[in-house]
């Protein structure tokens, strides 16, 4: 693996909203199998980072590079439903789980831009269409005995506690065997015992399914135990990127923010 | 002693019959169907006064139109105000079509891919505009699909006539004789049946999940994949397309096509089938259009005369005020208490014996 | 559409463009009367109030049935009306909508669905199923403007619309209790939060709706009889006034009511009488697509 090896790469991009610039000449990389933490205060421009990366917001300046087995894609080439194909996942803050839905059909949600049937084959369920569902099906349980939610399948999600819900938007993210996957403020809600299993399945995710992991995170503990490198930002504008001691001890990352640690 | 053999004998039956039903969950609407032919040969031999077919008729139309819109409505979040007039479409277009010379079937299907066209229209629409803007766009589309009807000559300006209709190309049906009508029914019935399992198929695969993905949040749904445009012209489509079933099952049966009854007042009876029977539930459908149509028709019409109109605005009120997810909620809030009620019990034996 | 109102002469245009111009500013009165009542309803409650019409109509039919039992003028009637609508809007909300509040926004459409119901099903009992006339506010008499005729009527007719709605705006601009009015349509959870009696707002806005909706009845019932239908065409009109202007300003939909019976007007009597009405609207349908929240409506902020 070259030292210049990347899988996501900002390269100057700046974001505005009218007046306001929300995201000032910011580059950083991610590298293949390295965790990332992304912090900065509130307001920072982080959750907006994202949400460029993703492209729901494409009219930034500046290139978004994604890179998978050598092969290099502009992410601005793409259009937000495609992002997927790529291999890149994501989270929310909000938690967007269908409340109706059991988890178990939530997570296969995570894995519709893996189907090759479509709603015609469903109506006359072939046989192409039903071997899909039950691999798809099949999948998913894995993916919930990864989480420890697998006895939980058939519940719904709505009525599910906090936790659990954080872990059923991180199971599906693994749906699509992504190699980049956002989560956005994982830790946020968890108490001591989750955090310690949130840190473990974080560092399994990148060993067994071989992806790396760009997060949000205001736990500051949270981040520094589980990050290889964590990039600062304040006011949109990049302050640092180096590991977290070095960024515990950075001046400019002191000053902006970074205050007491729990 | 016979008293828990028999309770015994009845749990194993219900247990064999719904290990049946999850095994093979299409058996269920076979069933169903099957019931429907029997109230509707009941109506044809006496049990039920003869004009009970025509009312199980029109709850069939109904719950095949409120199906759709469930799709619509209950797992997308989108809202048609223009349900009766894709009905409409369905009915007027077998006649026009008929007319043209055109065998029964083809003339159905050029009319439901007519309604299905303009249903992909509006999803296309639903591109750039929603919510109530979107909702009264569709009131736009019925209003014009309104005036079209009653106003273009080849829809005959009151009513087209169907007609002995002409099934396979060799089975004539009129509505002359009870068996007659009672075999239109028939069909009717089970293309019923037959859409509800479309329904099913629809609901628990991909692209049922989807649909409730992009309802629930667009975001994440994109982020995901899921392309809203893509999903909301299907869903669009997939409910005009089942009005417009409708419509042909109402030429079918019916055998004539009046241009002035698709109006906004039978969409909005049409929704409130759907939020009455229950958002995404298929029973529900069926339930909706007995409780909002089937009871007024059949009951309240004998006690109430025409104050059946007011007994159903208020139970209508009432179910909404009362029960804001439907009657299907009703029935799984059974189940649950049900549960309840069982593992209750073990916990009593369980402290009996211990 | 014309009923009467209007005559043309065939060779004059300007007087045709005239007659066309005033009986625009009539019909759009009464688009605009129930599209503000729509809107005040649709931003306060957060309800579509699809009985709009029919509450009107019920109303209609108190002011005839008093005018035909006890012989009052249709001024004397028209006060009553205003009363019995009141007090309709104040009944409805308190009974039937505010106990919907916590109920899906689909559902409480439906609400609305089931007052028509029970409206349309109640009247013949109070009302008798004979069609009642009511009369013209001013039954006669007219001016001759360039080739046009323009009736009293009609003035008055635009004038008392244009002077409620009129009232309306300053209300809502410039009282205390318009001013809750505006925050309770643009935020009712904030609104409760910083004490604005929120539940005296919209039983208001429901009663000045049914009163709205009573006025247009009345100003539409001489055309032909208060029947249960006669508020079909105004009612939608309305809708489309709502979506066409914009729900996010009162004064948009009213605007844009003037703006369709004029081109409905202009359309069907230069085209064709049925075309004129689809062509308005698939406009319509286009323009919403490049401006898919109205004239003078704004695309919310979207927030990920």
């Amino acid at each position: 693996m070259s030292h210049d090896d990347y899988v996501l790469k900002l390269d100057n991009v700046t974001m505005r909203f009218g007046g306001l610039t929300a995201v000032n000449g910011l580059s950083f990389s991610i590298k293949p199998r390295e965790i990332v933490g992304l912090i900065g205060p509130n307001g920072a421009g982080k959750t907006t980072v994202f949400n460029c990366v993703t492209q729901f917001y494409d009219t930034y300046e500046g290139t978004i590079s994604f890179k998978v087995d050598d092969a290099i894609t502009n992410l601005k080439d793409r259009k937000v439903t495609e992002v997927i194909d790529l291999g890149i996942a994501r989270t929310f803050q909000n938690i967007e789980l269908v409340p109706d839905l059991s988890i178990l059909d939530n997570i296969m949600i995570g894995a519709h831009n893996t189907f090759k049937t479509g709603i015609v084959q469903h109506i006359f369920r072939t046989p192409k269409a039903r071997a899909e569902e039950k691999a798809v099906r099949e999948k998913a349980i894995e993916a919930l005995k990864f989480m420890h939610i697998d006895h939980l399948k058939d519940q719904f999600a709505g009525g599910q506690p906090y936790g659990v819900q954080k872990k059923i938007e991180i199971a599906r993210t693994l749906m699509s065997d992504p190699k980049l996957i956002i989560l956005d403020e994982p830790a946020a809600g968890l108490n001591d015992s989750e955090t310690d299993e949130l840190e473990t399945l974080i560092y399994r995710i990148r060993d067994e399914y071989d992806a790396s992991v760009l997060l949000i995170e205001h736990d500051m503990g949270f981040v520094m135990e589980i990050c290889d490198r964590v990039c600062a930002i304040n006011f949109g504008q990049f302050l640092a990127m180096d590991t977290p001691k070095n960024i515990q001890n950075h001046p400019d990352v002191q000053e902006a923010y970074l205050g007491k640690e729990d | 002693m016979t008293d828990s053999n028999f309770k015994e004998k009845s749990v194993a039956l219900w247990n064999r019959f719904a290990k049946t039903v999850k095994t093979h969950p299409h058996a269920q609407f076979f069933i169903f169907g099957l019931v429907m032919v029997m109230l509707g040969y009941f109506s044809s031999v006496g049990v039920f006064p003869s004009f009970y077919l025509s009312v199980f008729a029109y709850i069939i139309i109904y719950t095949l139109v409120a199906l759709g819109l469930n799709l619509l409505l209950g797992f997308s979040g989108l809202i048609s105000l223009a349900s009766s007039s894709f009905i409409g479409v369905g009915a007027l277009g077998t006649g026009v079509f008929l007319n043209l010379g055109l065998p029964f079937e083809l003339a159905a299907a050029l009319a439901i891919v007519s309604a299905a066209g303009i249903g992909a229209l509006i999803g296309l629409l639903s591109s750039k505009i929603s919510g109530i803007y979107l909702a009264i766009s569709t009131l736009f589309i019925a209003e014009i699909l309104r005036q079209i009807f009653t106003s273009v000559d080849i829809f005959g300006g009151e009513r087209l006539d169907i007609g002995t209709v002409k099934l396979l190309g060799f089975i004539e049906l009129s509505r002359n004789s009870r068996a007659e009508r009672f075999y239109l029914y028939a069909i009717m019935a089970i293309v019923l049946a037959l859409m509800m399992m479309v329904v099913y198929n629809i609901i628990k695969s991909r692209s049922g999940r989807a649909f409730m993905g992009i309802s629930r949040s667009e975001n994440s749904a994109a982020a995901m994949g899921i392309s809203p445009l893509k999903y909301r012209v299907m869903a669009f489509t997939v409910a005009t397309f089942f009005a417009a079933v409708a419509g042909v099952l109402y030429a079918l049966y019916f055998q004539d096509a009046p241009t002035r009854q698709w109006g906004l007042l039978q969409s909005l009876t049409i929704i409130a089938i759907v939020v009455v029977g229950g958002f995404k539930s298929i029973y529900g459908m069926f339930f909706g259009a007995v409780i909002i149509h089937g009871m007024s028709e059949l009951f309240l019409k004998d006690w109430l005369g025409n104050v059946s109109s007011v007994f159903s605005g208020i139970l209508l009120i009432v179910v909404i005020l009362f029960y804001p997810q439907g009657i299907a909620h009703v029935w799984i809030d059974l189940k649950k208490l049900y549960y309840k009620l069982k593992t209750r019990k073990k916990k009593d034996v369980i402290n009996d014996e211990s | 559409m014309y009923g009467g109102l209007v005559s043309f002469s065939g060779v004059n245009t300007v007087g045709n463009f005239l007659n066309i111009l005033f009986n625009s500013l009539q019909t759009g009165s009464t688009y605009a009367l129930a599209a503000l009542a729509i809107v005040l309803i649709f931003r306060t409650s957060k309800t579509t109030n699809f009985a709009q019409g029919s509450i009107g109509t019920l109303n209609a039919y108190v002011a005839a049935l008093v005018l035909s039992s006890w012989g009052w003028s249709i001024w004397a009637v028209a006060i009553v009306s205003m009363v019995t609508a009141f007090l309709t809007g104040v009944l409805i909300d308190t009974f039937i909508i505010r106990p919907a509040a916590k109920v899906n926004k689909i559902a409480k459409q439906i609400i609305t669905l089931g007052l028509i119901m029970i409206i349309t099903g109640i009247s013949p009992y109070l009302f008798g199923v004979d069609p009642y006339q009511l009369p013209r506010f001013i039954p006669q008499g007219g001016m001759e403007i360039l080739g046009s005729s323009l009736k009293y009527n009609t003035i008055f007719i635009v004038l008392i619309s244009l002077f409620f709605m009129g009232a309306i705006f300053w209300f809502i601009q410039k009282t205390k209790w318009g001013l809750a009015i505006r925050v309770t349509a643009s935020n009712e959870v904030t609104s409760k939060l910083m004490g604005v009696p929120t539940k005296t707002v919209t039983m208001m806005s429901w009663a000045t709706a049914a009163m709205l909706g009573t006025l247009a009845a009345i100003i539409v019932a001489p055309a032909g009889s208060v029947n249960p239908n006669m508020m079909f065409n105004v009612q939608v009109s309305a809708f489309f006034a709502g979506v066409f202007g914009g729900f996010q300003t009162f004064y948009g939909p009213v605007l844009a009511a003037f703006i369709i019976a004029f081109a409905r007007n202009t359309t069907v009597f230069y085209l064709t009488d049925i075309w004129g009405d689809v062509l308005v609207y698939m406009i319509i349908l286009v323009f919403l697509f490049f401006k898919p929240y109205g004239i003078f409506g704004k695309p919310p902020v979207k927030k990920v």
